[in-house]
This record gives C-alpha cells, sequence and structure tokens, in this order.
C-alpha cells in the first residue's frame, strides 16, 4: 500500500513537501523502527549519504524524520525507497500534520534559559563583591561601578529570557483573566525597576542578583515541564501518525482496496460505507445519498445529494454507501479538512493547557494579600515594605498549584498514547476514575462474529455459494461487524454480482437490487417485512429474503475477543460493575454472558433502548462507561459519563468516543482506568502540596523573613516537585501485570 | 584596582562568545537528539540484518 512510486505525482508530492528558500525541499516521514538507537544511527548515515541531502534529523519519541534535501539530485521516491530498502518503511506526512513548534519551542526555552544562567551567574559574582565590599570598605566609586555592571548584565536577562513571562502576562490580561504570569511578571518588573532606579539615585538597596536567579531558576522550572510536556505530545503525534484516514478505492479489477487517502488521484474510483468519512471531494456515482457536513458548514441536518452532485472531503456518509469519481485528489484545501480525529485530539492537549478557574482565584487572593502586607508594613517599618510585598508575591504565587493539572494529564495522555489508547477529551480521563459501571455492547466489542459454512442455511433450494454471493453483494458496503464477518465468510468464493440501489437502515438491515431480486438482508423482521414475517426465523441472526420471502439464514459463531474476560474480571475488581447490551436474541447473548461471567445482560435491546438502560444506571447514581465499536453505538457512547470505542481503519475518523483503543484490545480500558485513577492520586497529592507550601511560606514572607531569591528557589521547587509527581502516573504501571510480549505485537502490528 | 577595568570587559566578551557558541549549536539541532550518539561509538560496520526479530520494548 505503500509503494515508493505513487509519491511521483507532483501534486501528492506537493502535499507533503516544503519548499524552502535555498531550493531544497523538505519533508517529514513517519518512520516505524526507530526503537533500536543503532538501527536508527545507520538508517541516518545511509540517507545522509544519498546525493543531495542536506540534512536528516530524528524525533526518536514522535517516530518522526525529517529529511532536508535536494529533490532534482534524489526524487522522493528514490528517497523512500532507500528507507524501504534499509528495512524501514517511511511515510510521508501531510505538511499540515507536523508543524514542527515543538523544535522551535526547546530551542527557544534553551536559549532564554542558558542566557538566564550566563547573567545570572555574572551578576552574582558582581553582587558578591558588593557584599563583600561593605566589609572590606572599597570606596565608593567602586562599589557604584559594580553597581551599574550588575544592571547592565540583567538588562539582557530581563528584556530576553522573561519575555515569555511578560509576554504571558499581556496575553493573560487581554484575555482578562489572572494566571500565573502575573504574579511572576509582576514581581520580575518590580525589583528591576526599583533596583534601577537605586542604581540611577545611587544609593539604596539593589536586587540584580535576586531578581537574575529567580528568572533563571523559573526558567530551568519551565523547561522542565516543558520536556515533560513535549515527550507526552510527541507520543500522543506518533499514535496519529499511525493512524492515517484511509479509503477504499476500487481497482481496475473491481475489487477494493485500501489506501491512505491522501495518496488518491483525480479519477480515483472510491467506496465509502455507510457512516464512513468522504476521503476525497469527488463527484456522486451512486443514486442517492445523504450527507453531513456539519465538519464543514456548521449546517447539522442532513444534506440530500444526488448522482452527478458533489460530495466534499470530510463530509460524513449517514445514508450510505456511495461510489464516488475522485475530482481533486491531493488538493491541499480538500485534504487539510481530513485531520479531524487528529485536530480533536490536539485540541484535547490545548484545551489542558487552558487557564483554570481556581487558579485565577487564587492569584487574586496573591495579589490582595502582597498589597496588603505592603500596606501592614508601611505603617510599621517603611523601608522593609517593598522586600517583604515583593517576597510575598513571589512566594504566593500559585505556579506550583497552576501546574498541576496540565502536566499530569499530558503526562498520562502521553502514556495511554504509549499503549495505543488515543484520547479526544482529557476531561473525560478525569471522570474515568470515577466510573463505577461499565456498558458493553456485545458484537464487536466483547465478541468478533465468525460465518462457518454450516452456518448457511438456504431456505428455498438455492445453492449455498448462490446465497452468500447475493448476501456479500449487500453486506460488503456495510461496516457493522455482522456484515463484515459475512463479507470476510464469502470473498474467498469469488465473483459477486453486483448490487445496485444499495441502502443500509441502522440496527436493521441493507436492501439492494441484485437483477431483479429486490434483496434484503437484516434482522429477520425487518428483511421479512410484515408480509412475510415467519416467527420461526426469528432467532436467526441474520436473514436474506427477497420480495417473495425468506432466501436464507445465517447463524454466527461468536468468539469471545481472546482478553475479553480477563479484561472484565479486572474491571470487576477495580471496583467497576460489568453489563451487557445487545441487539441480538436472548438465547445468544445469554450464551456469551455465561462464558464471560456477566450476570447484568440485556438482549433485544434497540439503540433507544440502550440509551434508555444507560440513562436509568446514570438516574440510579452510577457513573458510566459505554464501550461500543464506534459507528454503530454513536448515541450511546455520546450520552455515556465516559465512552470507549474499539476503532482502526476507515471507521476511525468519525468515532466519537472519548477513548479510542487503536490496537483493537479492550485491554487498553485497563490501562487507561489504572492511569485515570493514577492521576487522580497524583492530581490530588500535588495540590495538597502546593497548596500547603504556599500556605507554609506566605507567614514568614509576609514578616520579611525570606528574601526574593528564597522565594524564588522555593517556588521553582514546588514547581520542579510537582512535575516530577507527575512523571509517577503510568511508571509503577508498567512493570504491572501487563503481558509484555503481546504489547510487543501490537507495537511491531502498528 | 585598575586591572578590574580590563578583566571585567574581558569577562563580558567571554559571555558573548559563549552565548554565541550556544546559540549556533542550538540552532545546528545539536541539542535535539541527546540519546542516540552515545551508541555510536559502540556500533559495528555493518548494520544488523534489519529483517532479525527485532523492537525491544521502548524505554518508557
Amino acid at each position: 500500500m505503500n509503494s515508493a512510486a505513487t509519491w511521483a505525482d507532483p501534486r501528492l508530492a506537493a502535499q507533503v513537501l516544503r519548499e524552502r528558500r535555498d531550493g531544497l525541499s523538505e519533508i517529514a516521514l513517519r518512520v516505524e523502527a526507530l526503537d533500536d538507537p543503532r538501527r536508527l544511527l545507520w538508517l541516518e548515515q545511509r540517507i545522509n549519504a544519498l546525493a543531495g541531502v542536506r540534512r536528516v534529523s530524528v524525533d526518536r519519541a514522535a517516530r518522526r524524520m525529517r529529511v532536508v534535501w535536494d529533490t532534482r539530485r534524489t526524487t522522493l521516491p528514490t528517497l523512500l525507497e532507500n528507507f524501504a530498502a534499509a528495512g524501514c518503511e517511511a511515510r510521508p506526512l501531510r505538511l499540515d500534520e507536523v508543524e514542527d513548534v515543538r523544535a522551535a519551542e526547546m530551542h527557544d526555552a534553551l536559549k532564554r534559559m542558558l542566557v538566564a544562567g550566563m547573567c545570572a551567574m555574572q551578576v552574582m559574582s558582581y553582587a558578591l563583591v558588593i557584599y563583600l565590599g561593605v566589609v572590606d570598605f572599597v570606596d565608593f566609586s567602586t562599589r557604584n561601578l559594580f553597581r551599574w555592571l550588575g544592571l547592565l548584565t540583567t538588562i539582557p536577562l530581563v528584556a530576553y529570557s522573561a519575555q515569555s513571562f511578560f509576554r504571558g502576562a499581556a496575553e493573560e490580561l487581554r484575555g482578562r483573566r489572572l494566571g500565573i504570569n502575573l504574579p511572576v511578571a509582576l514581581a520580575i518588573a518590580l525589583v528591576f525597576a526599583a533596583s534601577v532606579i537605586n542604581t540611577l539615585r545611587g544609593s539604596g538597596e539593589v536586587y540584580f542578583d535576586s531578581v537574575s536567579m529567580f528568572v533563571f531558576l523559573l526558567l530551568v522550572g519551565r523547561y522542565i515541564e516543558l520536556r515533560s510536556r513535549h515527550r507526552g505530545d510527541a507520543g500522543g503525534d506518533a499514535l496519529l501518525d499511525a493512524t492515517p484516514l484511509l479509503a477504499q478505492r476500487r481497482r481496475a479489477d473491481g475489487e477494493l482496496e485500501i489506501v491512505p487517502a491522501m495518496t488518491l488521484a483525480s479519477g480515483d474510483c472510491v467506496h465509502i460505507d455507510d457512516g464512513g468519512t468522504v476521503p476525497a471531494d469527488g463527484v456522486l456515482e451512486s443514486a442517492v445519498v445523504e450527507v453531513d457536513e456539519a465538519l464543514l458548514s456548521g449546517e447539522s441536518r442532513p444534506q440530500r445529494r444526488q448522482r452527478g452532485e458533489r460530495l466534499v472531503a470530510g463530509s460524513v456518509l449517514l445514508t450510505g454507501p456511495a461510489q464516488l469519481r475522485v475530482e481533486h485528489g491531493g488538493a491541499q484545501t480538500s485534504v487539510a479538512r481530513l485531520g479531524a480525529l487528529a485536530a480533536r485530539a490536539r485540541q484535547a492537549r490545548a484545551r489542558i493547557a487552558g487557564s483554570d478557574r481556581e487558579v485565577t482565584r487564587f492569584v487574586r487572593r496573591v495579589l490582595v494579600l502582597t498589597v496588603v502586607t505592603a500596606l501592614g508594613w508601611l505603617l510599621v517599618d517603611p523601608s522593609r515594605a517593598f522586600d517583604a510585598a515583593i517576597a510575598v508575591l513571589v512566594v504566593a504565587c500559585p505556579c506550583a498549584f497552576a501546574l498541576t493539572v496540565p502536566v499530569t494529564l499530558t503526562r498520562a495522555l502521553g502514556r495511554l498514547a504509549h499503549r495505543h489508547v488515543l484520547v479526544t477529551d482529557g476531561s473525560a480521563l478525569l471522570a474515568l476514575a470515577g466510573v463505577d459501571r461499565a456498558l458493553f455492547d456485545k458484537t464487536g466489542t466483547l465478541s468478533t462474529p465468525h460465518l462457518d459454512d454450516e452456518a448457511v442455511e438456504p431456505l428455498r433450494g438455492d445453492s449455498r455459494e448462490q446465497v452468500l454471493a447475493w448476501a456479500l453483494a449487500l453486506a460488503r458496503v456495510s461496516s457493522h461487524p455482522l456484515a463484515r464477518a459475512l463479507s470476510a465468510a464469502a470473498r474467498p468464493r469469488g465473483v459477486t454480482p453486483a448490487a445496485q440501489d444499495v441502502r443500509v437502515h441502522l440496527a436493521a438491515g441493507i436492501e439492494g437490487h441484485v437483477g431483479d431480486r429486490a434483496l434484503r438482508l437484516g434482522r429477520a423482521r425487518y428483511a421479512l417485512g410484515d408480509a412475510h414475517y415467519d416467527p420461526r426465523l426469528a432467532s436467526a441472526a441474520m436473514v436474506l429474503a427477497d420480495q417473495h420471502g425468506a432466501l436464507a439464514r445465517f447463524g454466527f459463531q461468536e468468539r469471545p475477543r481472546e482478553d475479553a474476560a480477563a479484561t472484565l474480571a479486572r474491571l470487576r475488581e477495580d471496583g467497576i460493575d460489568v453489563c451487557m447490551a445487545s441487539g441480538d436474541s436472548a438465547d445468544r447473548v445469554a450464551a456469551l454472558a455465561t462464558r464471560l461471567g456477566i450476570d447484568d445482560w440485556h438482549a433485544r435491546q434497540l439503540p433507544a433502548d440502550k440509551l434508555a438502560l444507560l440513562q436509568s444506571l446514570q438516574a440510579d447514581g452510577h457513573r458510566v462507561l459505554a464501550v461500543g465499536d464506534g459507528s454503530n453505538d454513536a448515541p450511546l457512547l455520546a450520552a455515556a459519563d465516559v465512552s470507549a470505542a474499539l476503532s482502526s481503519g476507515t471507521d476511525l475518523a468519525q468515532a466519537q468516543a472519548d477513548l479510542l483503543l487503536l490496537d483493537g484490545r479492550l485491554q487498553g480500558l485497563l490501562h487507561a482506568h489504572a492511569i485515570a485513577v493514577q492521576m487522580r492520586q497524583v492530581i490530588a497529592q500535588s495540590r495538597r502540596w502546593a497548596l500547603g507550601y504556599n500556605l507554609f511560606a506566605v507567614p514568614f514572607a509576609a514578616f520579611g523573613l525570606v528574601s526574593p531569591w528564597l522565594a524564588a528557589i522555593g517556588m521553582s521547587l514546588s514547581s520542579l516537585m510537582v512535575v516530577l509527581n507527575a512523571m509517577r502516573v503510568g511508571r509503577e504501571h508498567a512493570h504491572d501485570a501487563n503481558p509484555g510480549r503481546a504489547d510487543r505485537t501490537a507495537e511491531a502490528a502498528a | 584596582m585598575n586591572v578590574l577595568l580590563v578583566l571585567i570587559p574581558v569577562t563580558l566578551v567571554v559571555i558573548g562568545v559563549a552565548v554565541a557558541l550556544f546559540f549556533w549549536a542550538v540552532n545546528h539541532q545539536q541539542f535535539d537528539d541527546l540519546d542516540s550518539p552515545g551508541v555510536l561509538p559502540l556500533m559495528d560496520d555493518q548494520p544488523a540484518p534489519a529483517e532479525e526479530p527485532e523492537n525491544p520494548p521502548t524505554p518508557p
């Protein structure tokens, strides 16, 4: 699927190549095998040895490689072939997905930190001379010289290194909120201004040493925080890169093949399942479909589109399936809309960083406390008012407090990404820790259906091959697990007739025409209609019928997912009661429930019944985790406190769940729950620590017992404690009872 | 004390040079990957065959 030759198409290449001003091109690649450092280095050397390659850089955590090279000397396909020859398949990533903010941010933070460190050392040495000078009676002019030198060296520190604090504070003020940058910026500005004035006057105290140490220590703390955040983000990016939007392209011989949506070219014929995302702009070749273009136009009502009308990339097919002739394969405009999932996951990250109401309240109190301290000292001893007020401002600043949630959550998301669990809503992870009920869908979630030969029962004397071929003609358009199982069983048998006017009815079945037969495939009541309804077929999993009545019944064998029993047992151990709701008949649901040890099960549930069940659980005060397969349980997943979906391939982009288990294993739920619980503990602990530190230190500062630089050390250390504490999330868990072997195979499969 | 008037500018110049060097290094990606180069001296001339069953568990 990843043939390098595809990338010879200049329009495709334009999506992934960034033209640089010096005539070279830059590309970001997803490379799987970056685990072994030796292989990585060898790969790097090999690529570097290619003609025209200027630079190769590697982001191991995100499994990305960047290459800057001259396309005239080595073409893109040649480059990709070289990766493949080295045993490391590389897949180009879209330009808009790989904005390289992380590296830029990191460079910036490093530079600021270093400048602050250099300046702080100098200022400290000058300050030392002043302190000693007081003892040694160095004359006044020397003392003044050192004060001026201190001022001179502090200027780059305040103007360059501390800029991020001022910018952050300005942003907070513009947004009319109080954040942690404001007290910091205020403290730096006040101390620096006072010191400058005193230097100019030639009398009074100067605090250049304090302010420079303060800035340096804070920047060190922020640098460490940034590193930990980037690690988490990189893990998430690696997971997102591993799940490109896929499309089903019809080959010349009529078979469908799965390709990344971005490699579609105009003229390609694409098949879209019901509920699927339109992978490229194009013209509809099916009769009538309904699409949801909410993502693009904000119009939430379903839109009807007829043959010959245009479908826009990124819209979701409500009734399907559809056949699409691609018009603008690889056009920038349409492709940019497709990263819906990626966008959601990234937004989840960005929201974490947003401000927190508690922090705002906290900062307001700090500011009030500072003013009160200053006024108090002005009444008692005006000479100490400034020192004490600044110390209070610095000590009480809730940096550590504000850091707690973002740092811990980012860490948790990163750890989960490592285990193939993608979180699209950070707050859902917080809610997951409090969940006490889990509601599972059956087919496709707890069990995988399988169709045996003997289970195909022709009812009107047709051959098995014949009824299977008819059923396949309908089933292959649907993403329902039963339809997939049917397709999997029937596909090896060769030619299938093409069905016309195929329509999928949610929670019922599929209808379509093959020749002059009006076929229906689905539950007995739907397939047979009221006219031919036969109660004896009511228990059949799936019935195929035409206008004259039933043609065949299909019985499915159900295998529980291999990790289903273990996962449910562990969930119960963790205090989460498990129940199962299925649209299937009672005997089959009961059979699976017995095998998995589920006491609470519900059969014959329509989507509305499942929703009612969920709501009654919630009304009883339960917090409910709903687990489904993502595309067929949307209303249920949307209503649950936390939702999880097993998802892959083409359904991925529109799976509306908070947690996506991308490796198709239920164990991801256990990881997610364990990490959520641990995260809740760590957050509570860090908050207690941060609050305790502030409450403990403020009285000392208010009574003038803490100098500003000491306050800065305390503040940085408390932030550092929070960051280090967050690192604990997912650490013990890694040595837990996880089958490392299985993880490894999952990794290799990804 | 006159030596101070010479030495202080010298220290400032040294700092300036150090900062410039460091900026150059950061801008040339010298700090981007701090893990792999440590393994460089241990590398064989011939790479490990790509097909071997690999993937040691990734470090946390």
